[in-house]
């Protein structure tokens, strides 16, 4: 978009460092990370260039749940995605924690920083992640800061309540981090990567100058070709005298002892959390991650803990293969204030400070792929505000981003909100595949992509389409070729032409034309609630003053501000009845506005 | 804003003459008015005994009002419910006298309307209230209450959740396949979507059911020229004194009452004479009184024992089953009548009546209630009505999860089961309001371990 950004990190060198676990992508994530390509997002590319496993999920089930995974060198990552942003145009990188905002007349006008050198700006994009106010817990040992070894944001939290903000906790956690050569992978099942990686990038859509543009600055290599030497993962479970371990220690725990008052999530729990809630389970699956290919460190996904390090050590020796184990960093669980999102307009600006937006975990979101969705849409539409354009605004209906965006800020969250593909209304119509081709509009809009992507992307769906009409239309032995895909599934017989076209091209023919009743039904649905999702309701519209409403719903509207009626709709709390009221007064203040102009 | 510019006035009990008419009142101008008629503010919630005087200052009867202010009255607004005494010309004078002040007649439930326009209810409240207000006969009103007090809302929530549950089995397979759930079980969810199944097919029948409390059980009159049929309708309705209505007949070879019979509301409807040898127009009002009779809830066929038994029409005599068919043997109270040999229709309930002398038309009255009385759920519990926007939402309901067994029988595409579960969920809430996805990922989230 070319504007003049600039961005300020605590420490540059952990710019994109993975604090959880080295993956990126899996249900819901990896759809929405090829939502993010097809809207310029660098995480796709970045994930191709640096995995060092991929593998399909689902792939027995339909393309619309398929989803890639793929696990990272979390070094590599790391530095290829700070190497990106310093050779980004119009980008300033600069290293200094920013302590507080500066606002002037209800609006952000700048930030402070640890240095005491202050930055001026048009508008403001708060990512805070675990940072702000950072408090990690092992056991009762409790340390500031928002990633083992890092610093804590303390007082941005101030500066934000000051401004009407309100803060609250949330809790999440990470499993210890072992030595590769401590561990016994003989007593364990090995998980190999796909033969054929499922990359995340559109890499069909691009030409070779927009590919890989880090690489071929010639000031550094990653050293591998993209979905080459992949590396396995490993898989061992907890035995009785885990639960045993833990059962005795339970009060031990910060999460047990209330030592935390945080929330956590429900998907994600530490290992107190299962043999509590699912006791009769006598057995949980763990899987060690490689962190990389020039490190010896492992990831033990599953083994989330707040247990102090004593006990964290006799828990880990009582898993098969790593009996001998060294734990290089202990679990922890952290827990970090996070802003309610429902304080937020879709576009992700505050509805209470003017030119300020947040994205990532400071809107109660856990998970990467959550994170750099909404780092797209804030920055997008900070430079929107900037140039006063409109913002780019994603409907539930266009992807998960758009599902992602409107459940925040219309309902909120309570725990550390993760996509799921059941989250969203229109699963069928989200499959990975098709996600250039539902966000081209904006991609186009707000100049997100290389003209060259752009033409690329729509001859790609003006083929889609042809072949789809062909299908339909063409009649073959017993009927058209649509019927026979339809019948015979997956051993159905394509045209000869239609066989050479590239696989991304027909695999989305033979999806589209194999599942076009639910498509169709699910297309149906979402035209006939747009009629409500168009009807905007008046940013001063005084809901208190409605006497139909129930009082509850009344607040509860004029707290959040929707924008559209269809976002009305889905504020909890807020029923049918409301929404019939509000459609009769603003449909009735409409026509009152057109027979008066 | 809904605030109603108008206030409305319209008679709350039924017309006709009784020991008490209500008069209700809603809208702004209501506490004026009452203030005017009584010559003070009316205290609220408070029944007031005074005299009611008409604009001209002429006192018109000593009746009991209860002013209810906005927000604690069943509009929602400023409302006025005067009791008078139940003799139609007073509660009409009254009527007249508030539309005289300024107010309106009010339109067919514009009450419950406003009610619902001013959030005092939800939609399947507010069609309870039409319904109630629609009710004709006890058995109406009893199934009305219940809905209102939410014995359809309780049973459709019992069936979401139990839905949710069968999606939760599935979602965690779709959205959690690397983690360690047990074996996916889909014996559990097909079980659980035949109950399903055959309880929203419950819900369904009680459909027509609801159409018989609403719009009466459709009593189709029929037999011979000069049988009978039109004094045996004059008798049956001069019975109980009770006519709802006496509108003509859709066609005007039809004439249609409304009676109540016991806790029944019976449409009757008379028909044109079957006639064996019909000519042009006559052929042609023959065929539509087979038709209606085709449609009958109740056939009352009348036969005169003064003459020989007619041979009825073979499309006719295909009707008659002993559930639904109640034989009037008319014309016993004449010399002429004849031991009557009716081995035709030996199966059929008879009776003797007589409209001219009104023998027999109790035992008639008791052999048509005994006959409505079948048409109710055979369990009182299942006293639910189901409307027609009801039973729209209900067989779409019943659609998805047809298509979702036959996809669960052939292991079709898991995400399309899903799809289909979803569509049954959406039904359920076109009733009940729209279901958050939040309670179905709380059942996730109970049932399975999730969570590496």
């Amino acid at each position: 978009m070319g504007a003049s950004t600039l961005l300020l990190s605590g420490n540059i060198d952990t710019i994109a460092q993975m604090s959880c676990n080295p993956a990126i992508g899996g249900q819901a994530k990896g759809q929405m990370v090829r939502e993010l390509d097809a809207l310029g997002g660098e995480m796709a590319i970045n994930t191709d260039v640096t995995g060092i496993q991929f593998r399909l999920l689902n792939e027995s089930k339909g393309p619309a749940v398929q989803a890639p995974r793929a696990q990272c060198d979390k070094k590599a990552y790391q530095f290829r995605l700070k190497h990106t942003l310093e050779l980004q145009p119009n980008l300033q990188i600069f290293q200094a924690t920013v302590t507080g905002l500066l606002f002037k007349a209800g609006k952000v006008v700048g930030c402070q920083t640890n240095l005491d050198i202050d930055f001026l700006g048009q508008t403001i994009v708060v990512t805070t992640g675990t940072f702000l106010r950072g408090l990690m817990h092992i056991g009762q040992n409790k340390n500031e800061g928002g990633r083992l070894g890092d610093f804590s944001a303390k007082s941005l939290s101030s500066s934000l309540t000051e401004a009407g903000i309100q803060l609250e906790r949330l809790k999440t956690g990470t499993p210890p981090r072992l030595l590769g050569r401590s561990i016994d992978f003989s007593k364990m099942e090995e998980q190999k990567g796909d033969t054929h990686p499922t990359f995340f990038a559109f890499h069909d859509t691009r030409g070779p100058e927009e590919m890989f543009h880090v690489e071929q600055s010639g000031e550094r290599r990653i050293g591998w070709a993209p979905g080459s030497e992949q590396v396995s993962c490993w898989m061992t479970h907890t035995t009785a005298q885990t639960a045993e371990i833990v059962r005795a220690n339970l009060s031990k725990s910060a999460m047990y002892s209330g030592e935390i008052v945080g929330v956590g999530p429900r998907y994600c729990p530490s290992i107190e959390d299962k043999f509590v809630r699912f006791a009769d389970k006598p057995r949980h699956l763990l899987f060690l991650e490689p962190e990389g290919r020039s490190t010896n460190e492992y990831y033990v996904n599953g083994l989330s803990t707040s247990l102090p390090f004593d006990v964290q050590l006799d828990l880990v020796h009582s898993i098969p293969g790593l009996e001998k184990a060294q734990l290089l960093r202990p679990a922890y669980a952290v827990e970090y204030d996070f802003a309610h999102p429902t304080q937020l307009f879709p576009s992700l600006e505050s509805k209470k400070v003017e030119n300020l937006f947040f994205a990532g975990q400071i809107n109660g979101t856990s998970g990467y792929e959550e994170a750099a969705v909404q780092g797209l849409v804030a920055g997008v539409n900070a430079v929107n505000k900037v140039r006063a354009t409109a913002p780019m605004l994603i409907q539930r209906n266009e992807g998960y981003i758009g599902v992602l965006i409107d459940d925040l800020v219309s309902k909120g969250t309570r725990e550390p909100y993760r996509m799921f593909t059941s989250r969203a209304e229109y699963r069928l119509l989200f499959n990975h595949g098709s996600a250039e081709f539902r966000f081209l509009d904006h991609a186009k809009t707000y100049n997100l992509l290389s003209n060259n992507r752009i033409k690329n992307i729509e001859a790609k769906q003006a083929k889609v389409t042809h072949w789809v009409d062909y299908l339909e239309k063409t009649r073959n032995t017993g009927g058209t070729w649509a019927d026979a895909i339809r019948r015979d599934r997956v051993g159905a017989v394509l045209p000869e032409e239609l066989a050479k076209e590239s696989a991304p091209v027909r695999d989305e023919v033979v999806y589209r034309v194999s599942y076009q009743g639910y498509l169709a039904r699910e297309q149906r649905q979402v035209e006939k609630l747009s009629q409500i999702e168009k009807i905007r309701i008046p940013a001063d519209f005084d809901y208190p003053a409605v006497r139909g409403l129930r009082r509850e719903s009344a607040l509860k509207l004029a707290e959040f501000k929707p924008m559209t009626l269809g976002q009305a709709s889905r504020i909890s709390g807020v029923n049918p009845a409301d929404i019939s009221i509000l459609m009769v007064l603003i449909g009735a203040g409409a026509v009152r506005a057109r027979d008066a102009s | 804003m809904p605030r109603s510019s108008d206030t409305i006035a319209a008679l709350a009990t039924p017309a006709g003459t009784s020991a008490l008419a209500l008069v209700r009142v809603s809208g702004p101008d209501t506490a004026g008015m009452a203030q005017d008629i009584f010559g003070a503010p009316p205290p609220p919630r408070h029944a007031l005994h005074g005299d009611y005087r008409a604009k001209d200052g002429r006192l018109v009867d000593d009746v009991v009002a209860t002013f209810f202010p906005a927000g604690n009255s069943f509009t929602g607004e400023d409302s006025l419910e005067i009791s008078c005494h139940g003799n139609p010309f007073i509660a009409q004078t009254i009527l007249e006298d508030l539309f005289a002040r300024g107010g309106r007649p009010a339109g067919p439930g514009e009450f419950t309307q406003r009610a619902f326009l001013n959030g005092r209810m939800d939609l399947s409240q507010a069609e309870a209230v039409m319904d109630l207000i629609h009710a004709r006969s006890e058995r109406a009103l009893a199934a009305a209450n219940q809905q209102l007090r939410g014995g359809l809302g309780r049973r459709l929530n019992d069936l979401t959740e139990r839905l949710l549950g069968a999606l939760a089995r599935i979602e965690a397979y779709i959205d959690f396949p690397d983690e360690d759930l047990p074996k996916e079980d889909r014996a559990i969810v097909r079980r659980t979507l035949e109950s399903l199944a055959s309880e929203t097919d419950r819900l369904l029948a009680t459909s027509h059911y609801g159409e018989l409390l609403r719009d009466g059980i459709k009593t189709v009159i029929i037999g011979a020229p000069n049988a009978g049929k039109s004094s045996l309708l004059n008798r049956l309705v001069g019975h109980e004194r009770a006519i709802v209505s006496a509108e003509p007949g859709t066609t005007r070879d039809f004439i249609e009452e409304r009676i109540i019979v016991g806790p029944h509301c019976l449409r009757l409807i008379d028909t044109a004479g079957l006639n064996p040898a019909p000519g042009g127009i006559e052929k042609l009002g023959m065929e539509k009184s087979l038709e209606r009779a085709a449609e009958a809830d109740i056939i009352l066929l009348v036969l005169d024992t003064t003459a020989p038994l007619p041979t009825l029409p073979e499309s006719l005599t295909k009707l008659l089953t002993p559930n639904r068919v109640l034989v009037a043997l008319n014309k016993t109270d004449l010399l002429k009548a004849q031991a009557f040999d009716i081995k035709v229709y030996s199966s059929l309930k008879s009776v003797n009546v007589s409209a001219v002398t009104r023998a027999g038309i109790e035992s008639l009255v008791t052999e048509i209630i005994r006959m409505a009385d079948a048409f109710q759920p055979t369990s009182q519990d299942d006293v639910v009505a189901i409307n027609a926007r009801h039973a729209d939402a209900l067989t779409r309901a019943k659609v998805s999860l047809q298509t979702a067994l036959a996809n669960l029988a052939a292991s079709g595409p898991v995400e399309l089961l899903a799809s289909d579960l979803r569509g049954t969920l959406a039904a359920y809430g076109d009733i009940l309001g729209k279901v958050d996805n939040e309670r179905m990922l709380d059942q996730l989230f109970a049932t399975f371990c999730i969570g590496k």
